[in-house]
């Protein structure tokens, strides 16, 4: 089985320090690999693991994003592609370079995450299914195959539903479908001397959203905070008017 | 100026018509719901067994068919799929999980960013937008709706189970007062220490996500956060919450915001209205007492 999983690469937001006007500061941020795209990893390598196949890794980033598919040979996946050229959250360039690439090749699935850690789109599916003209489902909590169907279970709030695709389709994953295993010391050394394929996106960004502020919200709460035992009767007070 | 909103959920329907309500005309598109005629759509639109496939295809036709000049499509599974679709199939170009919407000449939209540590505001000719759930709160208006219902082709999708979760009934989104547990209660053992504070003050139990997903403690449709339930409640308790950006993203609607964490530097303390540092089992009991 051809499986073609979607990773992103984010800066590490939980270290991204405010300067004085609540703005973030993006300078020298350590990059990661995108929460949600890590079990997309998952997913794809364990697939492979139950079904046997190839897991081929797609990265739409720069030139700096070879470590994040590094990564992801450690976790298991064969082969990897990293195209250069991204410069800005725009799910449509996106989804229009990284459908360029998955065009050239034949997949029986391609996974990806349902909402990427830093902007949470999640449109990227949608988007995808309709370049590729492939089926598409997305949340996914479990993925089961037999033959060219792909059963996927899906969650939502009040019920997990298994619906029935056929292949080639594309399928975003929820959180919940895995826990992303940790690389053994050997396989991220293999890893690390592996080839990665690295082309030209030119993706096509057009000049149509201007940005007019970026900060963290101001908090307008009281930050009245109790010690040493203290604040009960307080808050008690406050809390007695619905009672 | 007139939108086309869709909703598989009619309570983000609901919000997302009240929300628009006098910014334009609009219609709705949402699954069977006896009260959405009353929240100021001009038209109603009712659907049934709607997936990916079926949805779009009627979607597009009807978009370009009655030229809105704006779809908003609530952010849910399948209106995250239908937006990237009908995006790609429509040419329009999509701004995803909005909270704010201003039009005046430009469009001018708010979203988080950074995985919920920034606020971006934009300025864009976007006609299209994913909004986030919780946007404002539901008001129903005097003027009724036109009903009509939908007939959608047969998807290709095939259903071949369901399997309904224990959701514990109500919907902590419509709670006045919310107790929230978080990974410092320790075990699923200790919720009773904690119900006589949940009873006293007739609230709702909400937790955070590890205490939703991880260790089921709660049930899913408790989780509060970023990517939980956004609440607004008069009263939000946060027992043994760290206060990580993720969960603070699902409380910033609350009136009031009162923190009990035994740690100090927890960010809670930097997003509360009342803090009391120290155990929560000494000090919960304590205030029930005080409470009764
Ligand atoms: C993509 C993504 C989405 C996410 N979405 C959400 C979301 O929607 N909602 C959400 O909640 N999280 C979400 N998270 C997770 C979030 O980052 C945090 O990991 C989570 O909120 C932490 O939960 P917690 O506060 O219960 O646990 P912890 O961070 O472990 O905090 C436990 C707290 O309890 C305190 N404590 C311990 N014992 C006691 C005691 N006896 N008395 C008083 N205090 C005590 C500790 O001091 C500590 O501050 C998301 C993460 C990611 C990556
Ligand atoms: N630049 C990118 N390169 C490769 N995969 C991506 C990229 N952006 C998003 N993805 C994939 O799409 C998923 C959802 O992203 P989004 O639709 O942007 O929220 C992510 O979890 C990734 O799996």
């Amino acid at each position: 089985m051809d499986i073609a999983v979607l990773v992103k690469q984010t800066v590490d937001m939980d270290q991204i320090k405010l300067n004085d006007n609540n703005e973030p500061i993006m300078d020298n941020l350590p990059l990661k690999m995108d929460i949600l795209s890590k079990n997309a990893v998952e997913a794809a390598v364990q697939l492979k693991e139950k079904y046997s196949g190839k897991v081929t890794g797609i990265i739409f980033g720069t030139e700096r994003s070879t470590s994040t598919m590094k990564e992801a040979y450690a976790m298991g996946v064969d082969d990897g592609t990293v195209i250069k050229g991204y410069k800005k959250s725009d799910p449509a360039v996106t989804g229009a370079v990284l459908a360029d690439v998955l065009k050239k090749s034949k997949f029986d699935i391609i996974i990806l995450g349902d909402q990427s850690s830093d902007s949470y789109s999640g449109l990227l599916a949608g988007i995808l299914s309709s370049e590729l003209g492939l089926n598409v489902i997305t949340n996914a909590i479990g993925i089961e195959i037999k033959d060219k169907i792909a059963n996927v279970t899906v969650e939502s709030e009040n019920e997990d539903i298994t619906v029935e695709t056929e292949l080639p389709a594309i399928v975003s994953v929820a959180q919940e479908i895995n826990e992303p295993r940790l690389p053994k010391v050997m396989q991220i050394m293999a890893a690390g001397k592996k080839n990665i394929n690295i082309i030209d996106g030119n993706p096509d960004y057009k000049d149509d959203t201007r940005i007019i502020s970026d900060k963290a919200p101001e908090s307008q709460r009281k930050k009245i905070i109790y010690e040493d035992g203290k604040g009960i009767d307080e808050v008690a007070k406050i809390l007695k008017v619905v009672k | 100026m007139k939108a086309l909103i869709f909703s598989d959920e009619p309570k983000n329907a609901r919000e997302i018509l009240t929300y628009l309500r006098g910014k334009m005309e609009m219609d709705v598109i949402s699954t069977e719901d006896k009260e959405l005629p009353e929240y100021g759509a001009q038209k109603v639109y009712f659907y049934k067994d709607g997936f990916v496939d079926n949805l779009s295809k009627f979607l597009a036709d009807h978009i370009s068919k009655n030229k809105y000049d704006f779809v908003f499509i609530s952010s849910t599974n399948i209106g995250r799929e239908l937006a990237g679709i009908l995006s790609y199939k429509l040419k329009m170009k999509c701004m995803p999980e909005i909270f704010s919407f201003e039009h005046g000449g430009k469009t001018i939209t708010k979203r988080f960013f950074h995985g919920g540590k920034t606020v971006v505001e934009e300025e864009s000719d976007f006609h299209m937008f994913t909004v986030s759930a919780g946007i404002c709160e539901a008001e129903k208006t005097d003027k009724k709706s036109d009903v009509s219902n939908i007939n959608l082709d047969k998807s290709n999708y095939k259903i071949i189970n369901v399997k309904s979760k224990n959701t514990a009934g109500t919907d902590i989104r419509n709670a006045k007062v919310i107790v929230s547990i978080g990974r410092g209660l320790g075990s699923e053992e200790n919720i009773k220490k904690i119900q006589p504070l949940v009873d006293e003050l007739h609230a709702e139990v909400a937790g955070s996500r590890p205490v939703c997903l991880d260790y089921k403690w709660l049930s899913e449709d408790k989780q509060v956060g970023l990517s939980g339930k956004k609440v607004r409640p008069d009263f939000y308790i946060a027992l043994g919450i760290s206060g990580q950006i993720q969960h603070i993203a699902g409380i910033r609607g609350s009136k009031t915001i009162i923190a009990i964490n035994k740690d100090k530097s927890a960010p809670i303390f930097e997003e509360c209205d009342y803090g009391i540092v120290g155990d929560l089992f000494t000090i919960v009991p304590e205030l029930v007492e005080k409470l009764k």
